[in-house]
């Protein structure tokens, strides 16, 4: 075979990219280089801020980083099949409160919470639903169902808040719980998707549907799944966040589609589908998640946070579409 | 056969305008029925007014998803010429040159999302979410979180300005929309990009320089969504840094509803202010009638994914009642 | 054993197999040969359950088999391996193995000992040293093609596809695949060898089937028969009526290559192409004259080489428009995906070269428009509506005369038109072969490449055949036969 500075070639056909040397070769494992930001990161505040590597400052940021990661990680799947799904905060924020007027009926916890989560699964089932039947791109169907769980929010609740709130329901939001409902949702979607059947099959039909398809994997069902999936992961992050705020109000989770996508895509996920992992998607939380912190604590205008977020975004995509293999 | 549903494709254009028009006046007679306030000149031209900013954006969105891209960071560049402007005025920069740079940094903006989705052939989607996410952070930090009011007189009494009874914040984005119409429809450059967002390959080997054609898609759409920015500013008479900040979704609802396909090669800059007018309409409507708002946001939602989808709905509906036809004669059987 | 009986299939325009009747045998390895368009992909397509909807009936051990989908084929044990291949990059070695069937414990668990373990038993009775962990990205196509056959294995196929499945593959890795070909026949499957590359249909088929423009021409074991025998059956055909007749007459010299090179696609191109002459460049599928074509025209950056138009030198164009606004236009092979812009009206498809001409400073004069396209519309007798009709509306064959009036609308002098005809009926390609008389006789000069051999030989003035990126051989219009050009194109040793 012959080689031309990278690209291995056969005598004639498809020319593929080999990385040469260390320092390509490292690029090709997806979590490394984002290890590696994290690190330098952790290294250069930890220099620069007196008191960053101090516990109190971690359980700060592992609050910050909980909610949206757990959103992330049903990102990610929906990413990683090729879709996307926008209206991940408006579930949260629907779920939350619709589910919140039991509540106010005086409803028992052990009924709200189910009540909500089911909610999130509803929601994530309609998603899935229109995405599957319809040949409308998820970008526009979930442009839809966002603004459409959003305004039927809005219409029964009136813009109110929801407060005051049994303090029955700070449980999850307190001390180090959040972080351990996320390393538990981390460690079984890390698993899912590195040892199912199920989550493996998502990265063949994020990499090439027909094949997938004439496979016999039951793409329509699984692609129903994630959304769901979605669905009940936005919901359970609403919980936790009620239990962080202590009420419930109508503009929960404002944003979180972007911060989540950010994640993803920051993580080493090729927004094209087909590859990525749910761990990359937890270092990109990780990281956007320390850099907020360091950047408050260095006093930095917090304003500039989104246009690091920005920049980070554009070198993920850049780093990712270089690697995909020239064609 | 063939003939006649080409015929129809091509005038599929047409009979899109033709509904909104009906459907917009549909809601302007209930409307003035139902509220004894509706045709009045108060309203009629405080209706113009607010929807000025969104028209100009959604003008600079029709340019960009005709040519087959995707621009999120539409409201983000609006808020941006803003603050631009307003921050250099209150640094002692004499106005027009301060009205200038505003503009060009909407086309600055233009510039750098068509460099990374022309140079770097990144996605279009991710790009303007990152370019949107990037400038509503300088917006912020620009205005330091708050609400700028200080700008001349003469600018913030703009919004007074009335020739020949309307607005003259109207009559700009009613200028603008002929010209970008005309730039379309008449031009070379306007042909060469509906060619580009019909089919990039083919635009190519017939000898179009597509990635300048691109660049200056981007560009414009950036600098014409400045001078909303800045006919939104005139009006409230002040510049917030949370402007535009739910632009996007209102605005590329109204161009798909107005008939431009989110593929690209065909669209109608007629539609999409079409589109934006039966968004306030609706919200006015609800307004006057004591409605929630809201409603309107849901409708927005069932609508884009209706037209959007609706051969694809109508299949799948007809599929389904066949499929069920076919079971109960072959069970019946 | 396989029977195909009485097998038809048409699509709009075009009868791509014309009662076909033929019989594999069990555990046999068959070959089946023809040019592009011969049939070969829609027979392949058919009996892997793609095209459930066909005329004729197909038997597998006497059982009348019609297979609803590709499930269907695959659960019958029919596996294809197709030119491009289907194999997921980001998923390992035993889980693209396992597609779609992966073994599993409870709770959807993948059971990697039960995958690993079948793995390696598959593979090493393939004689192939891959890891069954590997991530199939990393392994070249020569190796994806075997994890792809494992595939067929594990499904417990008796019948494998094999499409072109050389065409990527070095001259060692080719012996592999043999070997394991050899090895799969041992085990009682049937194995159809599709490919147009006779010395290999010769070494490892033992009989082979021959189909010409849709219809069945020979079955014929391989020792009764030789390559010559089977080029012939390939190829021949009376071409006398089917070409308008020609009278060239060479005028001044047009364009002139030398030493054009593109790594990995073509190497050392040198040609003169002289007005009133068609240039006729066959080749099969893979021979580079696309790719030189659109490194000539700017579309692609040519490496080394250069190029002289009318007189003038240069190393390359950098983009198409030089090429156009030069004179030289480029008739691409992909109509739908590079030649025409579906969702638009004829008048715009035909005018999209043209718009400085038929504008005033900025703005285009619709009046002109309107003319220019009307007159080659009659010129040409296209049937339509109207000029502002959507052009996806039209047959093959006017889709085409309308990108060839694009073409002439910018008054070029020298034409490159690639796979003119291809998908275009008998009618239609000859008013095409007019057009290009027509050309010819105003003096300019035209490249013509096509896979369809007696259309380059009726048609063309010079022949020049490529293979693998290299101008083998030039015939001139007397010398060239179909079985001598045939050979060339096919290289190697002919029995």
């Amino acid at each position: 075979m012959r080689e031309i500075n990278n690209h291995q070639q056969s005598a004639k056909g498809p020319v593929r990219y080999v990385p040469r040397g260390w320092l390509q070769r490292f690029f090709q494992v997806r979590e490394l280089p984002i290890l590696l930001y994290i690190i330098i990161m952790m290294i250069v505040f930890s220099i620069s801020i007196n008191g960053f590597l101090a516990v109190k400052n971690f359980e700060n940021i592992s609050r910050q980083i909980t909610t949206i990661g757990i959103v992330s990680v049903g990102m990610t799947l929906i990413i990683l099949t090729g879709g996307i799904d926008l209206s991940v905060g408006a579930m949260l924020s629907f779920a939350i409160n619709i589910g919140g007027q039991g509540i106010v009926q005086g409803w028992p916890m052990w009924v709200v919470y189910p009540f909500m989560l089911l909610l999130g699964l509803a929601l994530g089932f309609i998603n899935g639903f229109l995405v599957t039947r319809i040949a409308v791109p998820a970008l526009i169907i979930t442009l839809g169902t966002m603004n459409i769980y959003r305004g039927i929010l809005m219409v029964i609740t009136k813009g109110r808040y929801i407060t005051p709130i049994p303090s029955a329901y700070n449980a999850l939001g307190r001390g180090f719980i959040p972080f351990i409902i996320f390393a538990v949702i981390l460690a079984l979607f890390i698993f899912i998707t590195l040892r199912t059947r199920f989550g493996r099959n998502l990265f063949s039909i994020g990499g090439a549907e027909q094949s997938a398809l004439y496979s016999g994997v039951p793409v329509r069902r699984y692609k129903m799944i994630v959304y769901v999936i979605s669905g009940f992961l936005s919901a359970l992050a609403g919980l936790i966040l009620i239990g962080k705020s202590g009420f419930i109000q109508p503009q929960a989770g404002t944003g979180y589609e972007l911060n989540a996508i950010a994640a993803v895509v920051i993580g080493g996920t090729s927004i094209f589908g087909g590859s990525g992992s749910v761990l990359g998607t937890f270092l990109g939380s990780v990281l956007m998640g320390l850099i907020l912190a360091g950047l408050t604590m260095l006093a930095v205008n917090p304003y500039w946070i989104g246009l690091i977020t920005g920049v980070l975004i554009i070198l993920a995509i850049a780093v990712d579409s270089l690697r995909v293999l020239r064609r | 056969m063939n003939d006649r549903i080409a015929k129809l494709r091509g005038i599929g254009q047409a009979k899109t305008l033709l509904i909104l028009f009906i459907v917009n006046a549909v809601i302007m007679v209930a409307l003035s029925f139902l509220s004894r306030t509706f045709l009045t000149y108060g309203n009629i031209t405080a209706v113009m007014m607010r929807m000025s900013e969104l028209a100009m954006l959604a003008i600079a969105e029709t340019i960009v998803i005709i040519s087959g891209g995707f621009d999120l960071s539409v409201g983000a560049t609006m808020a941006l010429s803003g603050a631009v402007a307003g921050t250099l005025y209150v640094a002692g920069v004499p106005f027009p040159v301060a009205f200038a740079l505003a503009l060009a940094s909407g086309a600055g903006v233009g510039a750098l999302n068509a460099f990374l989705v022309v140079a770097l052939r990144l996605q279009p989607f991710i790009v303007t979410v990152a370019t949107m996410t990037m400038v509503r952070s300088i917006v912020y930090a620009l205005l330091k979180g708050n609400v700028l009011t200080e700008f001349p007189e003469g600018f913030l009494n703009l919004g007074y300005v009335y020739i020949l009874k309307i607005p003259v914040i109207f009559l700009i984005v009613v200028a603008t929309a002929v010209l970008v119409i005309i730039l379309l429809r008449r031009t070379i450059v306007g042909r060469r990009i509906f060619a580009i967002g019909a089919n990039e390959r083919t635009a190519f080997v017939s000898g179009i320089y597509v990635k300048r054609i691109k660049f200056l898609v981007y560009c414009l759409a950036g600098l014409i969504c400045a001078l909303g920015g800045l006919l939104f500013t005139a009006r409230i008479r002040a510049i917030i840094p949370d402007a535009g900040i739910n632009a996007p979704l209102e605005v590329i609802t109204a161009v798909l509803i107005g008939g431009t396909l989110i593929t690209g090669g065909k669209g109608s800059v007629l539609g999409s202010l079409l589109g934006i007018l039966a968004m306030f309409l609706l919200l006015n409507g609800f307004n006057l009638l004591g409605l929630n708002p809201f409603w309107e946001v849901i409708i927005l939602g069932i609508i884009l994914i209706y037209v959007v989808g609706q051969e694809s709905i109508s299949v799948s509906f007809r599929a389904f009642f066949a499929r069920r036809k076919a079971a109960r004669s072959a069970r019946s059987t | 054993m396989i029977s195909i009986e009485h097998v038809s299939k048409s699509f709009p325009g075009v009868q791509a197999l014309d009662d076909v009747s033929f019989s594999i045998a069990d555990g046999e390895v068959h070959g089946l040969v023809g040019e592009n368009g011969a049939g070969k992909s829609t027979l392949i397509k058919i009996l892997s359950g793609i095209y459930p909807d066909y005329q004729g009936s197909i038997r597998i051990d006497e059982q009348l088999s019609r297979f609803t989908s590709v499930h269907d084929a695959q659960s019958h044990g029919m596996a294809t391996i197709f030119q491009e291949l289907t194999v997921i990059q980001e998923l390992s070695v035993a889980e693209n193995i396992f597609l779609g069937r992966e073994p599993v414990r409870f709770g959807g668990i993948l059971d990697w000992g039960a995958m690993r373990r079948r793995s390696s038993e598959v593979l090493e009775f393939l004689d192939a040293p891959l890891d069954p962990r590997t991530l199939v990205g990393r392994l070249s196509v020569a190796n994806q093609q075997i994890v792809e056959i494992c595939k067929a294995l594990v499904l417990d196929s008796r019948i494998i596809i094999m499409d072109e499945p050389t065409s990527s593959l070095t001259e060692h890795e080719v012996r592999q695949l043999f070997l394991l070909i050899r090895r799969l026949r041992e085990r009682g499957i049937t194995i159809l060898y599709v490919s147009h590359k006779i010395e290999e249909i010769f070494e490892i088929c033992d009989s082979v089937t021959v189909f010409r423009d849709g219809k069945h021409i020979g079955t014929i074991a391989k020792d009764k028969t030789t390559a010559d025998e089977v080029i012939r059956m390939m190829v021949g055909r009376s071409l006398s009526t089917m070409f308008p007749s020609r009278t060239s007459s060479k005028g001044e010299l047009l364009l002139s290559v030398r030493g054009l090179s593109r790594s990995g696609e073509f190497q050392d191109i040198n040609f003169d192409l002289y007005g009133g002459e068609i240039l006729g460049f066959a080749g099969l599928i893979g021979a580079g004259r696309t790719e030189v074509a659109r490194a000539i025209f700017g579309a692609t950056r040519l490496e080394g080489g250069e190029l002289t138009l009318y007189d003038r030198r240069q190393r390359s164009f950098r983009h198409p428009q030089q090429a156009i606004s030069r004179g030289l236009v480029y008739l691409s092979e992909d109509r739908k995906g590079e030649g025409l812009m579906l969702q638009l009206s004829i008048r715009e498809n035909m005018s999209l070269s043209i718009l400085q001409k038929i504008s005033r400073s900025l703005f285009i004069q619709s009046s002109k428009e309107r003319e220019l396209v009307d007159s080659f519309i009659s010129k040409f007798k296209v049937k339509l509506t109207s000029m502002d009709q959507l052009v996806e509306s039209l047959s093959g064959g006017n889709q085409q005369k309308i990108i060839i009036s694009k073409l002439l609308l910018t008054e070029a002098r020298v034409f490159i038109f690639d796979e003119p005809t291809r998908g275009i009926d008998v009618g239609a390609k000859y008013e095409i072969y007019k057009i290009m008389n027509d050309l010819t006789s105003e003096g300019k000069g035209i490249i013509f490449i096509s896979s369809e051999l007696p259309e380059v030989l009726g048609v063309a003035d010079r022949i020049f055949c490529m293979r693998e990126g290299r101008i083998l051989k030039e015939f001139s219009r007397e010398e060239a036969n179909p079985e001598t050009v045939m050979r060339v194109l096919l290289g190697g040793t002919a029995a």
